[in-house]
């Protein structure tokens, strides 16, 4: 039976972590069960030695997202050597009391993605090897309350690793009111979750400016591209302030309605003024921005738009688009 | 509490891990497999299975011995703790993605409007040493945020009526009614996906339901002692509310203006249409709830099923119209078509008929701000409203 890959790896982190000078490719191939069980002894040279090559650079690639810091030191007769240094491998001191690692125990718990699952609590098991207190459940800790960050795009990790790689990806895209999906070649800044949604901000190579996608509209696969970025990196990425604008959040002008009695609530609740005309009805001055006609249309009857004249007349356009049926 | 998600056994997770146990391990003889767990935040199970791999590690290059640990069930023995070196056995740096995944997590929390200041402030802190340790690792964390949305004074209270097991009074809004209703719940737990929900035992309806914190139009603690029923404890990762099997159909074609109807709600089935639009099927106990989607759509979807459904839309725009009755541009569609299914519809308590004239020329273009890519997404649709009411509502 085949080693299981977690012994491999552990094998090679241990070796590699115990090394105090640089240990060659043949010492760590005769010396780890693994490598020698794979590299058999049935086959050709050749070929065990392709298929040996082709585990061990996998391997290295694994533990090095692990976060070793494996370094290749070449020696005098020209043989490469690995080793992982014992200074450049070691955790900082860091200690955390009892409160800040409830705290920390209740962040790492967020994550439903699993590869940020899996990191965060590789985070904590790593700083509870390091002495984090422990103990104390963060549930108690914290009341009820149980946030989760929710991932359900598939575009969300290879767009995590380009965005933290600095890779340029290509994927197909289709705009909200668009029949179909166009290509989008795109280097990726920075991805924000916003009312539950992941957008992506960046550099669009086609269009040569600036873009936030949202990934939910993201069709098929992300690819990533060779070479790096050839637009600056802002410093600060706003994805929030961008997205809220079209959500409608930043209104920079104002309209006046009138509101059946008792109905519309959250109209009520973002009024800047109420004033009751009787009868039945309220008039109330709400904030006007992006989307405000579609909104009001959602109240029927209940809502009437006084003015200004524009939002008057989308949502009477609205309204007819509806009674036509 | 919630259970724990079920992880597919990954080796990359599982390297991580084993790790961190050697350097914890080493340090605790006889630890207790329970305590080691619970520390490690995973099962029992999946220690276990780590405690099976680790007697073939070792650092055998130079004729090491392997790590000699086994366990009698209950405690966990490590024979030959010298076979790893101390340096081997040091706790390790932080990975870019570890570092990411836990500093992400801890600021999106800190940033939870009704989390108590002692406890934001212990994770502030913790956050700092954290990038501190973390030093390179750490900045690639800048590429990823989150931000969890709530009413700071409503999740304060709801917070501590839970700490002291005290009845709430509500008033809440429910969007699929439009109305604001006052009830007293009995509070089991915050969840904050997206949006921020108290889940509890709503004392009108003897039912668990889950309330929007930012439906919340006011909030009491009440002296009663609170007391839900026992009840189990859903994973609500995945949606706040799976329809019920027995909930009638609703299909609705929306065209592409409309796509964003399947990324809001819940479906059985959104199947494409030769125009970019989609045919969604979905279901609700209670389809009149839809009639403000139908609203919103417009010109970008229509109701197929039930037909109660359209002619009730349809009403209500005819209804809505009539109060811009002097608006000549309304005047070739509305007597026609809205004649018929306006009657008996009672319009008393309308407001006059005279409205302002519409100006048509004001209908201005979209202001040209930059990343036109989200436009479309809807302010604060019916979709979420529709969605997480429907919990509230009955289900």
């Amino acid at each position: 039976m085949a080693i299981a890959k977690a012994e491999r790896l552990m094998n090679l982190a241990l070796c590699l972590l115990g090394a105090r000078r640089p240990l060659s490719k043949r010492e760590l191939r005769d010396s780890i069960e693994a490598y020698v069980e794979a590299s058999g002894s049935g086959r050709g040279a050749t070929a065990s030695d392709d298929s040996f090559n082709r585990m061990f650079e996998r391997d290295k690639d694994d533990l090095r997202e692990l976060g070793l810091v494996i370094e290749t030191v070449e020696s005098l007769d020209g043989e490469v050597g690995y080793l992982a240094r014992r200074d450049s491998n070691r955790l900082p001191p860091i200690t955390l009391d009892a409160e800040e690692a409830a705290a920390l125990g209740l962040a790492a718990k967020v994550w439903q993605q699993a590869r940020l699952a899996g990191a965060a609590s590789g985070a904590l098991q790593k700083l509870r090897a390091a002495g984090l207190p422990e103990d104390v459940d963060p549930y108690e800790a914290h009341g009820a309350l149980e946030p989760r960050i929710p991932v359900h795009e598939a575009a969300f990790e290879p767009l995590m690793l380009a965005c933290r790689d600095r890779r340029p990806v290509v994927f197909d895209y289709r705009k909200a009111s668009a029949a179909h999906p166009e290509t989008r070649h795109v280097e990726p800044w920075a991805l924000e979750c916003w009312r539950g949604h992941w957008y992506l901000a960046g550099f669009d190579r086609d269009r040569g400016a600036e873009r936030v996608f949202r990934l939910s509209r993201i069709t098929g696969r992300v690819r990533s591209r060779g070479a790096g970025f050839t637009a600056p990196v802002p410093d600060v990425v706003t994805v929030r302030e961008t997205v809220a604008s079209w959500a409608g959040e930043i209104a920079d002008r104002s309209a006046r309605i009138r509101l059946r009695s008792g109905a519309g609530y959250p109209l009520r609740a973002k009024a800047t003024a109420v004033r009751e005309l009787g009868g039945g009805w309220d008039e109330l001055d709400i904030p006007y921005g992006h989307g405000l006609d579609a909104w009001l249309v959602e109240f029927g009857p209940d809502v009437v738009v006084l003015e200004p004249a524009e939002l008057r007349a989308d949502v009477v356009d609205r309204l007819r688009a509806v009674a036509k049926g | 509490m919630a259970g724990k998600p079920v992880r597919p056994v990954n080796a990359i997770d599982q390297t991580r891990r084993m790790l961190s146990l050697v350097t914890y391990l080493r340090e605790r003889p006889g630890a207790r497999i329970e305590d080691v767990a619970r520390a490690f935040g995973i099962t029992e199970d999946e220690l276990v299975s780590d405690l099976d791999v680790l007697p073939m590690c070792g650092t055998s290059f130079r004729g090491g011995d392997l790590l000699d640990i086994d366990t009698d069930g209950e405690r966990i023995w490590w024979h030959n703790p010298a076979a790893l070196g101390a340096e081997a056995a040091e706790p390790l740096r932080l990975a870019a993605d570890e570092a990411t995944a836990l500093l992400v997590a801890a600021r999106a929390v800190a940033t939870l409007p009704g989390l108590r200041e002692g406890d934001r402030q212990a994770l502030l802190r913790a956050t700092a040493k954290v990038e501190a340790a973390a030093g390179e690792a750490a900045g690639a964390s800048s590429r990823l945020s989150v931000t969890f949305e709530s009413e700071g004074g409503v999740f304060a209270d709801v917070d501590r009526a839970i700490s002291e097991r005290r009845r709430l009074w509500i008033r809440y809004y429910s969007p699929a009614r439009d109305e604001v209703t006052e009830r007293e719940i009995d509070p089991i737990r915050l969840v904050s996906v997206g949006h921020t929900y108290v889940e509890a035992w709503c004392r009108r309806s003897e039912a668990r339901r889950t309330f929007r914190l930012d439906r919340v139009a006011e909030i009491k603690i009440l002296d009663e002692p609170s007391a839900p029923p026992e009840i189990e404890l859903r994973d609500l990762s995945e949606a706040l509310v799976q329809p019920a099997a027995e909930d009638p159909e609703v299909v609705v074609e929306v065209g592409p203006g409309g796509r964003w109807v399947a990324e809001y709600y819940p479906h059985d089935s959104a199947d494409e249409l030769p125009d970019g639009g989609l045919r969604i099927t979905l279901r609700t106990p209670d389809p009149a709830s839809l009639r403000r989607l139908a609203l919103r759509l417009g010109r970008d979807g229509r109701m197929v099923a039930p037909r109660e459904l359209a002619d009730s839309a349809r009403r209500a725009a005819c209804e809505a119209l009539a109060a811009y009755g002097g608006v000549t541009d309304t005047a070739d569609v509305a007597p026609r078509t809205c004649s018929a299914d306006v009657a008996g519809v009672d319009d008393g308590g309308h407001p006059g008929q005279g409205g302002d004239p519409v100006d048509s020329q004001g209908a201005a273009g979209s202001p040209g701000h930059a990343a036109p890519e989200v436009r479309g997404v809807p302010a604060e649709p019916g979709g979420l409203d529709g969605r997480y009411d429907r919990q509230e509502q009955g289900l």
